[in-house]
């Protein structure tokens, strides 16, 4: 029982990272109906920025944060402005491949930086491990779980009751009818992507708290689509919620099917996942039902 | 539209793909230098052709599902893995001959394929180019994780023979590489030309209306699947063969990745597009990769070894730049040079 419990806390902590990747995608995708592989690389770049202002130039831990937040804005802002803009009014296939584009080109720049090696940043969280019975809960992750939820209320506040996310809510309704009520698509389009591309900065930055930044880091953004095609592609609550099923389904089925089928089954446990919910069920937990059957 | 001087007098003349003396000049040509290619080149540039026709092998697979039917895969380097593996168990563990694995991985892949492709029969778009790349995860996770396939440590693989001949080198294996790649293109180009090839396109452009005017939808999906897989199966027999090893590392969602981009920026839909793809990508990586070390020593920041990450970012920037100012692809650009090269003097 014990273990299992260990297992869920492990899940949870994991599943609350995965829900920040997915939430970027969602972000994304509910204003503009891209969805974006991007957000793979700018968790990774998040990092990077972090890594460099925090461990390299020794700044502040405030001011990295400010800083890193900056720059991820800025690259996110350059990807919509001179990617994806021209694209407006192609078919989205062709947005979604050149997200994938700029993947690979950000890819090639972050193994160039990285020279095959790993970058470590020194310890900003709280280190200590709660105890509580025989199940340890490590602070480090429960400082990002807390952040996680943090940036999710504060998005789901921000889209309720602000102006602007009311334009963006129009945005996703439908473009043509936003831009007559006098929205500038256009700008909304930039700002989702400055504000998913902060977000997922964020994610970077607890991601390499607790890993560090590897090569294999931008490819997180794979669990975020499964996240964000789980919990539906245009509903935030959505991809929380499956975020920390799929950490749980990830961590408790890795902790007993394991040594069954020979390891290695947290990799395809998403994949398997994904699957499933793409022939059951393809808008999601919470997403509205509007694709179409073939 | 056609050369001054040509006309289609009868069903067969419309229906030809060879139309003018300066094309079968062109072609006897062409065939006549890669018969004889392999006397004088060098070993480098052998290997580099093999590796580019097996690349327009796979490539030709994926222009079918994808450009003719519109089914976009992420699968394909699973599939040509799949043909890579079952080859070279056929021949190393069962001590088959290559001649006859040849044949069977593409069936192997092909089969595979069909259950790889049942998603489509009930999503699209973009939501089935994400079951495909669940798919290929699935697929290289077996590989990694079975007993048969060799794991992380691959297989080795044995070089195919014709009683005494063995073909280990590149100078021979290109006699088998490029023969099937040409035999290959030709059935993919008659495919699409044929009642199948009309079919996919029509499933392409409107589904429902394909199936109203009384296609099978399902049914040319999965053979869309299965022809598709089959010619990764035989690309991955090939390089199998010609590696004499299979390693995991070779068929990567990256390496699939590659393939999309190669017929998109040789044009979606065109077969000659495949060719365009490819030698594209392919000349470009070579580019980079005599390119790298000069760049290395002007730019220390870059590292020792740059060439890998900087194929990434090159093969990255072209694709954007080909979707963002020609989604048409090379292909079309090569429709228009003809147009106009036919009616030189004259705008139109």
């Amino acid at each position: 029982m014990t273990e299992f419990l260990q297992l869920i806390i492990n899940g949870l902590i994991v599943g609350s990272f995965y829900a920040l990747v997915g939430l970027a995608i969602v972000l994304v995708y509910k204003a503009t109906h891209i969805v974006s592989l991007a957000h793979g690389q700018l968790i990774a770049f998040g990092a990077l920025f972090f890594w460099f202002t925090f461990a390299v130039l020794e700044l502040p831990l405030w001011l990295s944060f400010l800083i890193t937040a900056a720059l991820a804005a800025a690259m996110g802002f350059m990807i919509d402005r001179f990617a994806l803009r021209p694209l407006i009014g192609r078919p989205l296939m062709a947005a979604f491949l050149a997200t994938f584009a700029i993947f690979m080109v950000l890819d090639g720049i972050f193994q160039l930086i990285l020279k095959g090696l790993f970058k470590v940043i020194p310890p900003f969280l709280p280190v200590i491990r709660f105890s509580i019975g025989d199940m340890t809960i490590p602070a480090t992750g429960l400082s990002g779980f807390g952040i996680s939820l943090v940036i999710f209320i504060g998005l789901a506040v921000f889209f309720r009751y602000t102006k602007l996310g009311l334009g963006m809510r129009a945005t996703s309704e439908d473009h043509q009818l936003a831009q007559g009520t006098g929205i500038s698509v256009k700008n909304i389009f930039s700002l989702v992507w400055i504000i998913s591309a902060v977000a997922a900065a964020a994610c970077g930055i607890i991601l390499a708290a607790t890993t560090d930044i590897g090569y294999s880091l931008p490819w997180i953004i794979v669990k975020g689509l499964v996240v964000a095609l789980f919990g539906g592609l245009d509903s935030l609550s959505g991809a929380l919620v499956a975020g920390l099923l799929l950490g749980v389904l990830e961590s408790v089925g890795a902790g007993y099917l394991d040594p069954i089928v020979g390891g290695g089954l947290q990799d395809v446990a998403a994949y398997i996942m994904l699957l499933f919910i793409l022939l059951v069920r393809p808008y999601g937990l919470f997403g509205q039902a509007r694709i179409e059957r073939v | 539209m056609l050369p001054c001087g040509v006309f289609n007098r009868k069903y067969s003349q419309d229906m030809a793909i060879v139309r003018t003396r300066h094309q079968w000049g062109i072609l006897i040509a062409t065939f006549l230098l890669l018969l004889i290619l392999p006397s004088f080149a060098s070993n480098y540039f052998l290997s580099l052709i093999n590796f580019i026709s097996i690349t327009i092998i796979v490539t030709l697979g994926l222009q079918i599902i994808s450009g003719y039917c519109g089914q976009i895969s992420f699968g394909q380097a699973a599939f040509m893995a799949v043909g890579a593996y079952v080859s070279a168990i056929l021949t190393s563990k069962l001590g088959l001959s290559f001649w006859i694995a040849l044949p069977l991985s593409g069936i192997a892949a092909g089969l595979l394929g069909i259950i790889g492709g049942a998603p489509s029969l009930r999503i699209k778009g973009f939501y089935l180019a994400i079951a495909t790349i669940a798919i290929h995860a699935l697929v290289m996770w077996f590989v990694l994780h079975s007993q048969v396939t060799g794991g992380v440590s691959g297989l080795h693989v044995p070089a195919p023979k014709i009683g005494p001949l063995i073909f280990k080198e590149n100078k021979s294996m290109y006699y088998i590489i490029v023969p099937v790649m040409v035999l290959l293109t030709l059935a993919a180009k008659n495919l699409t030309r044929s009642k199948v090839g009309r079919a996919f396109v029509a499933i392409r452009d409107n589904d429902l209306a394909a199936e109203v005017m009384g296609i099978n939808v399902y049914y040319y999906k999965l053979l869309a699947f299965f022809i598709s897989c089959l010619y990764a199966g035989v690309g991955g027999s090939l390089f199998a063969h010609w590696m004499q090893m299979v390693h995991p590392e070779q068929f990567t969602l990256i390496h699939a990745l590659y393939y999309i981009g190669m017929i998109i920026i040789g044009g979606m839909g065109s077969i000659t597009g495949v060719f365009f793809g490819v030698l594209f990508i392919r000349l470009l990586d070579e580019l980079v990769m005599f390119a790298s070390p000069p760049l290395a020593a002007i730019f220390p920041w870059l590292g020792s070894q740059p060439a890998a990450a900087l194929g990434v970012v090159a093969f990255g920037v072209v694709l954007l730049l080909f979707l963002i100012f020609e989604p048409r692809g090379l292909a079309h650009r090569w429709e228009i040079f003809k147009v106009t090269y036919r009616l030189h003097p004259f705008a139109y």
